[in-house]
């Protein structure tokens, strides 16, 4: 099963990726698998992956959510579309400063 | 030409858990400098978030406790590798450090007659655990000492900095050349004490319940700077963890006690092994266990058992909202269902040699939490590990504030940085090779996760060192594609590079220690034996060197 995947990387540019995925893939699997196999620039961050952390808070189809607790799923337009959260310094990315 | 710029501090502490935000407080209290390293976001990025409770001494103690009952718990469940003078110092002293981070604002929970909430533990004779933020207990320590930390001054915090290697003037370390993933440059900050306090080793194994950052990094940074580790093959495996689905794989089941383990026979099995505690036994009992099952062919397809906790889920949805919740997030109800459960690395007990000044054998460096070792020898009690990090926080912050009144700081030769940036460029222009960098650092997993898990033995144990060896051979094979700022292929391969040096010291102890002891189980040597020995590791002129020593005091 392919995933269509957009991840905001500046406030200009949008990229796309389509990912293979199976239906238990939270959305920081998908972003593991897209640093693995599809862009080794891809920024983002984690931690616990238990929920508890909140560092790889992002926007989700548009919603804050965490990466790690957020089962991966196309939104309306049939994409998944990741953002960095908008308050604070983007650093790179999904990645905010801490 | 020296390009690398210099920052100067009386006190650096790297890494910003429970132990590291201790040490920095306590180090500040004392009107000194402190700048405090994480390689991730600074307070959250360790496995002090998902500590769930903690064990201690306090006004709200049983009344049968005290420190003779706390102390020989541990020195107990140690298997005779505690270091006396340790386990004295944290029974000794947790109840003044856990009051001062009460002072500090940490909330206590409270039960139904608004007294502090006191639980019983596995391995603990009397109930002595507490919690805050309802089970989130790690959460609440790293809130009230970073709240600390933003309002003293005296305290500098840096995220998503990673250090490379300490640096050591006149046999003294002096500093840390680190990595600033956000600017893309390298710096040499000069300290007069630096406490090491970067957690664990979990990430070293395919399974684990410690976050993505936990590779190692303090042992390997210890041993490069000359400090000996102690009983490297003591590797907590959390016995209960998930093994399914993948996305939550590691995360740990706090209510074994609970529940009843299955095998794929449908035999609650723990009655042939422990028929007298069941599955309330302790950690490195109930791994074998489990491990042994899995082993023999008793598993289910994902390599688990089967955990059932439907007779007390209230209980369970009581004490552990946060699991229950979880499990039910990710598709397993366990209102209805059982969860596949399997162990997962979890906790090092062994670690840098420290004395009860939290001082490693190397002046200026002082060690702190998971990255110590000695305290907890071969099995670490349940809430032990925040216990650890708050007390020997406390004295490394303490006595490194006391050293850097005292210390005159002797000059770095120069050549020692220069030749540290120019290896480190080299990296970054090896697009060529074969291997990314988080290839190695999976090699290393499935190398450790194979041959030095719950069961070794001496044959596995002995391919695992070739492998390893192999692998390191791998590293000049490196291929980073992406250089440019914040890159994780550039933090993986300083990650893997600190993974496979640790990753030698485990597996090198562990073919070492001729005997099963703690969480070191050696099929080939199923039993205890009554001579009493620590494993040692220091490392020189490239090379891992493993030796014995008799236990001080031993049997």
């Amino acid at each position: 099963m392919k995933l269509h995947v957009k991840i905001q990387r500046t406030d200009d540019q949008t990229d796309q990726f389509e990912v293979d995925y199976g239906p238990d893939m939270t959305v920081l699997n998908v972003l593991e698998e897209i640093y693995r196999h599809h862009d080794s620039s891809i920024a983002y961050r984690y931690s616990c992956r238990t929920g508890l952390c909140t560092t790889c808070m992002m926007l989700i189809n548009g919603k804050p959510d965490l990466s790690c607790q957020k089962t991966a799923e196309p939104g309306e337009d049939g994409y998944l579309t990741l953002s960095p959260l908008p308050k604070g310094k983007t650093i790179k990315d999904l990645v905010k400063e801490y | 030409m020296l390009q690398l710029k210099t920052i100067d501090t009386d006190v650096l502490v790297i890494g910003s858990g429970a132990a590291g935000l201790s040490a920095a407080a306590y180090a500040a209290q004392q009107q000194k400098n402190v700048l405090v390293l994480d390689k991730g976001a600074v307070g959250r990025s360790g496995s002090s978030v998902g500590a769930v409770q903690i064990a201690g001494l306090g006004d709200w103690s049983h009344e049968d406790d005290g420190i003779d009952s706390y102390l020989n718990d541990i020195n107990e469940s140690g298997r005779g590798l505690s270091d006396p003078e340790l386990t004295q110092t944290l029974a000794e002293e947790i109840d003044v450090s856990l009051n001062h981070l009460i002072e500090w604002g940490l909330k206590l929970d409270k039960n139904e007659n608004k007294e502090v909430a006191v639980s019983h533990t596995s391995g603990h004779s009397l109930p002595r655990s507490i919690s805050a933020k309802k089970g989130k207990t790690g959460l609440g320590i790293l809130h009230a000492l970073r709240r600390k930390a933003t309002k003293d001054e005296n305290i500098h915090t840096w995220s998503d900095v990673i250090t490379l290697e300490l640096v050591k003037s006149s046999e003294r370390v002096v500093g840390a050349i680190v990595f600033d993933l956000t600017d893309n440059h390298l710096y040499f900050i000069q300290s007069k004490a630096t406490i090491l306090a970067t957690g664990g080793a979990g990430q070293l194994y395919p399974t684990t319940s410690n976050p993505v950052q936990s590779t190692s990094d303090g042992f390997s940074l210890g041993l490069g700077a000359g400090a000996t580790l102690v009983d490297m093959e003591q590797v907590q495996f959390y016995p209960v963890s998930m093994v399914a689905p993948h996305s939550i794989a590691g995360f740990c089941i706090s209510f074994y006690h609970y529940s009843k383990l299955y095998n794929n026979l449908g035999e609650r099995f723990m009655e042939k092994y422990a028929p007298n505690t069941l599955e309330d036994a302790t950690r490195d009992k109930l791994s074998i266990a489990i491990a042994t099952e899995i082993a023999e062919g008793r598993g289910t397809e994902n390599g688990g058992l089967l955990l059932d906790a439907q007779e007390e889920i209230e209980q369970v949805k009581k004490e552990f909202p946060h699991e229950h919740k979880l499990c039910r997030d990710r598709g397993v109800d366990l209102n209805t269902g059982r969860a596949e459960i399997g162990p997962a690395a979890h906790f090092m007990m062994g670690g840098v040699k420290i004395n009860k000044e939290a001082e490693s054998e190397v002046p200026g460096l002082f060690v702190a939490g998971e990255t110590s070792g000695g305290l907890h020898g071969g099995n670490r009690l349940g809430n032990n590990a925040l216990s650890e990090c708050i007390v020997f926080g406390a004295r490394a912050g303490l006595n490194g504030a006391k050293l850097a009144e005292e210390a005159d700081v002797p000059q770095v030769d120069p050549s020692v940085l220069e030749k540290t940036e120019a290896q480190f460029k080299q990296i970054l222009s090896s697009a060529e090779g074969e291997y990314r960098p988080y290839e190695l650092k999976e090699r290393i997993q499935s190398i450790l996760g194979v041959h030095a898990g719950v069961l070794r033995n001496n044959d596995g144990l002995l391919k695992a060192q070739n492998k390893l060896e192999e692998v390191q051979k791998q590293f000049n094979q490196v291929k980073i594609t992406n250089t440019a700022y914040y890159s994780r292929e550039v933090l993986d391969y300083i990650e893997a590079g600190h993974m496979i040096r640790t990753a030698q010291a485990i597996v090198g102890s562990a073919a070492a220690r001729k005997e099963s002891r703690g969480a070191h189980y050696n099929t080939d040597y199923p039993e205890q034996e009554s001579s009493l020995q620590h494993t040692l590791v220091n490392f020189s002129d490239n090379q891992i060197n493993i030796r014995t020593a008799p236990v001080k005091g031993g049997l």
